[in-house]
């Protein structure tokens, strides 16, 4: 213990690591605050949904409950689904910035919704988020390299390396050095990770997972620096061979693994599914509206034996063919998203030999932040699109009139079980 | 030969013998050319993909049967975004905004299907684009070259010897000057080739490729004299090393990511759910033409009565419902326009923030040069926005007044068997309409957007060459 505090009166003394810890720890804080400031953001907007949501069909309800016409309350109704942040979000953002966490959605054709995307600023999204995933998977092993490139060199250096050596403790010395490098760095991390996450109301057991990842990243640091330190090279070959490795490993592989990715796993557009979808779908306009019947009846005997078209427009077609144009598209669509999960599952794969992105992806994994999150999403988008169908249905193809009391019984997205 | 020159060969050989050195060099220059490879193909990949699916949306759109007018309305057309030449070298936001975009009546879609929702998540570590390679890896390679070319003089000694022998501190200074600048050339060599063979790319533009490489080739000189300046004005070499990649670290890494996200903070964006509700808002305060008895539409069918001198809309010799598509579509239209430029003025902002931090950091402002000149900015993105946007409102209100003047009221509010026929026009007129066809930034406006971006790149060279200076004035004193 003496020996320890002794260790640590010493480390006190290096101005360079004083200030790299101070510095760190810093970095964190701003990282977890901007990341905290954003979710709370996106809670807010949120939250928000409510009170624009009754205005909106307020509104629509007013003077569709004139007619009573279920078709056009189908048709005029916005619902809005939404993908709250999980509590670990704002600690790896992950693909919210980018990716939709609100999309208000109609009964009509699907495919021709779930694809829009959100307001965002792609200048601003270009370089990424500035958060906690960030500040360990970029920034860290800076810090590693800082406080390590001349642990033994140094001494060496300083002519006292073989003296060192020679003493009786020198492994444990070595190993007390290293330990309380690795110890300070770890702190400056996780600590204020953990205040954090127990104010976001993180899982323990997530807070230890993610604990355990920032110990074995920066290990795995320590441990290249360690095997350069074996070349006995001096303080600064030391340190720029390690920043290369640094600008090879976290910056340099991974987009070249991008181009690699991308090129080797080539995904047919998605906007080939949103043009088939709607020729599907407009081209029931010029066949005869009893096939696009038929067609529906055909898939869907539940409705089957309601009652015939006559002469006039009746929503009940018109809802028919989009869906019609939904279930002719729907080989596409799997397909689309089989390829993108192929490229996700291919960049994950990459994180078992990179840490870098190993990281990235095992933080975006339990924030719930990353490609299988939205997937999960849309997922949620589908299944409550398909209860808003059944809902309208029931009063279309019986020819129920829509009074204003029954906006209230439309599906709410909340009521949808977490896929 | 002057002293500075022999300096310079001298700093040059003992790199060229150093092998760590040479193999760095060389692995640039090989990741350079890698860049440029992959980034042309993949850029020559995109704008053929989406030419193909523009052909094929045109082709879709002129095939369509007799249909009527307000059919196609709502079957609307899909247009792509093309890219620019320079797009290879800097694509900019172009992975981030979607690249397709759907256009219909009453309604203003999002751009989607961008590639940061189709691939894994390696895109948000960067891309591997010739300017990367430039803005991020280059100034690193000559940080790890050049720490030491004063730093290790001084620590050796021989710097005093130099003096002794009557070198004097500026040719020192300009002789290692010359001899990191000569690696960075280098280094900014395969790009620059690439540049050239871009140019003969159709609709590459002269004047903003002179703007990009005079900004990047300013950029490299900086980076060699801060390199210089640090490694004059540090005791060890170490900490020159130190120093240097703590500050690119800083100014490469750490702001570009900073400074954005404060930006989004301090100027918040409306969300697509909030502009759809307050566009909904808006217009029932102005008229519900759902509503019989609306005050304004009521207002206007009078004033259309007027207009034509009669008293029912029967007895009109236009289609009434053409004509009040028009005026809805001009209602809706106008309202998107404000949310929309809000939108956008709220961006502008955001990115004016941005563009202000490249006072703190060389790369910031150094991007947006490159994605300004290359037109693969945000401003280059809303050129498209607006493009899309007033070809998506002339091709609405052409389909409305073919519904008001070549579908008659009669027909259009008919519900007989045969009604549907005689609702609709003939396929003729489908080819009749104007495809999209962007109309490109010239080359003046990309170099002026890319201007404020060479202003800040070369103030800062000339604010560390006078540092540079002054320590060169210094150099070798005791302290």
């Amino acid at each position: 213990m003496n020996l320890l505090r002794h260790e640590l009166r010493l480390l006190a003394r290096q101005r360079l690591t004083v200030f790299a810890l101070a510095l760190l720890t810093c970095l964190t804080v701003a990282a977890l605050a901007a990341g905290m400031a954003e979710v709370a953001r996106q809670r807010a907007a949120i939250a928000a949904i409510p009170a624009a949501q009754a205005e909106d069909i307020g509104a629509v309800a007013a003077w569709i409950d004139a007619k009573k016409d279920a078709g056009s309350a189908a048709y005029y109704s916005f619902h809005p689904t939404w993908d709250a942040p999980a509590p670990l979000a704002f600690a790896a953002l992950g693909m919210r910035d980018v990716s939709p966490y609100i999309l208000r959605i109609r009964a009509l054709g699907l495919e021709a919704q779930i694809w829009d995307g959100d307001t965002f600023n792609p200048e601003l999204a270009l370089p990424g988020r500035f958060d906690f995933a960030f500040v360990l998977v970029f920034l860290a092993p800076l810090f590693v390299i800082a406080l390590f490139h001349d642990l033994r060199s140094g001494e060496r250096e300083a002519g006292r390396g073989r003296m060192l050596d020679a003493l009786p403790g020198a492994l444990a010395l070595w190993r007390r050095r290293t330990g309380l490098r690795l110890a300070l760095l770890f702190a400056a991390l996780a600590l204020p990770f953990t205040v954090a996450a127990v104010v976001e109301g993180v899982a323990w057991g997530t807070i230890l997972a993610v604990l355990l990842v920032v110990m074995a990243y920066l290990l795995f640091w320590i441990a290249v620096a360690a095997l350069i330190g074996r070349l006995r090279w001096s303080s600064v070959a030391n340190a720029a061979s390690l920043a290369a490795t640094w600008l090879v490993l976290v910056l340099i592989v991974p987009t070249l693994a991008n181009v690699a990715v991308n090129a080797a796993l080539p995904v047919n557009q998605g906007a080939e599914i949103a043009m088939a979808q709607r020729e599907a779908v407009n081209r029931a306009w010029d066949i005869p509206r009893e096939e696009t019947m038929r067609r529906f009846y055909a898939r869907h005997p539940e409705w089957a034996d309601s009652a015939p078209l006559g002469p006039a427009f009746h929503y009940k077609w018109y809802l028919a063919f989009h869906q019609n144009g939904d279930e002719s598209v729907a080989g596409r669509v799997r397909t689309y998203r089989a390829g993108l999960e192929q490229r996700d599952a291919a960049g994950r794969a990459l994180g078992w030999v990179l840490p870098s992105v190993g990281v990235q992806a095992l933080l975006t994994r339990l924030a719930r932040t990353d490609f299988a999150a939205q997937l999960a999403y849309q997922d949620r988008i589908r299944a409550f699109h398909r209860r808003l169908r059944t809902f309208y249905y029931a009063y279309l193809f019986r020819d129920r009139p829509f009074a204003k009391a029954d906006f209230a019984r439309a599906p709410r997205f909340g009521d949808v079980p977490n896929g | 030969m002057s002293a500075a020159t022999l300096i310079a060969r001298d700093e040059l050989r003992l790199l060229r013998r150093n092998r760590v050195a040479v193999i760095a060099t060389t692995l640039l220059v090989l990741l350079t050319l890698v860049a440029v490879a992959t980034s042309w193909a993949h850029q020559r990949g995109i704008a053929d993909l989406r030419m193909r699916y523009q052909q094929g949306a045109d082709r879709a759109f002129e095939a369509q049967p007799d249909r009527h007018p307000h059919r196609v309305v709502h079957y609307g057309t899909f247009i792509f975004r093309p890219l620019g030449p320079l797009a290879a070298f800097d694509p900019g936001v172009d992975a981030f905004t979607g690249n397709s975009m759907f256009l219909e009546g009453h309604r203003q879609n999002s751009a989607n299907f961008g590639d940061v929702r189709q691939s894994s998540l390696l895109v948000r570590f960067g891309q591997l684009t010739p300017a990367f390679v430039l803005q991020i890896v280059a100034p690193l390679l000559l940080i790890f070259l050049g720490y030491g070319a004063l730093a290790r003089e001084r620590e050796r000694g021989t710097l005093r010897l130099l003096m002794l022998q009557g070198v004097s501190r500026r040719s020192l200074v300009g002789g290692k000057l010359l001899a990191l600048g000569a690696v960075a050339l280098v280094a900014a060599l395969p790009a620059l080739i690439a540049f050239v063979a871009m140019a003969g790319q159709p609709g590459a533009l002269a004047l903003p490729m002179l703007v990009t490489a005079i900004g990047y080739l300013t950029y490299l000189a900086l980076w060699t004299a801060v390199i210089l300046l640090v490694s004059a004005t540090v005791r060890r070499s170490r900490d020159a090393l130190l120093a240097l990649v703590a500050l690119w670290a800083v100014t490469a890494v750490l702001l570009p990511r900073v400074v954005p996200d404060m930006a989004s903070a301090a100027v918040p964006l409306r969300n697509r759910l909030q502009t759809d509700v307050a566009i909904a808002r808006d217009l029932r305060r102005i008229g519900d033409s759902h509503n019989p008895a609306d005050p304004h539409f009521a207002a206007f069918k009078q004033s259309v009565l007027d207009r034509y001198g009669v008293t029912r809309v029967e007895d009109l010799p236009v289609n009434y419902k053409g004509v009040v598509g028009m005026e809805g579509e001009r209602l809706t239209s106008s309202l998107f326009a404000r949310y929309t430029g809000e939108s956008y003025a709220a961006q502008d902002r955001q990115i004016a923030l941005v563009d202000a931090a490249g006072v703190l950091s060389p790369t910031i402002a150094l991007r947006a040069l490159s994605m300004a000149a290359a037109g693969t900015d945000f401003a280059g993105h809303r050129r498209f926005l607006d493009q899309a946007e007033a070809y998506r409102y002339a091709l609405v209100q052409r389909l409305n007044r073919m519904q008001a003047e070549d579908v008659s009221y009669a027909d259009d509010t008919a519900e007989d068997v045969g009604a549907d026929r005689r609702k609709r026009v003939s396929a003729t007129n489908w080819s009749a309409m104007p495809d999209f066809s962007f109309d490109r930034a010239s080359g003046t406006d990309l170099a002026r957007g890319a201007l404020p971006g060479l202003a800040m790149v070369v103030g800062w060279l000339g604010g560390v060459l006078v540092l540079l200076a002054l320590a060169t004035r210094r150099l070798g004193e005791r302290r």
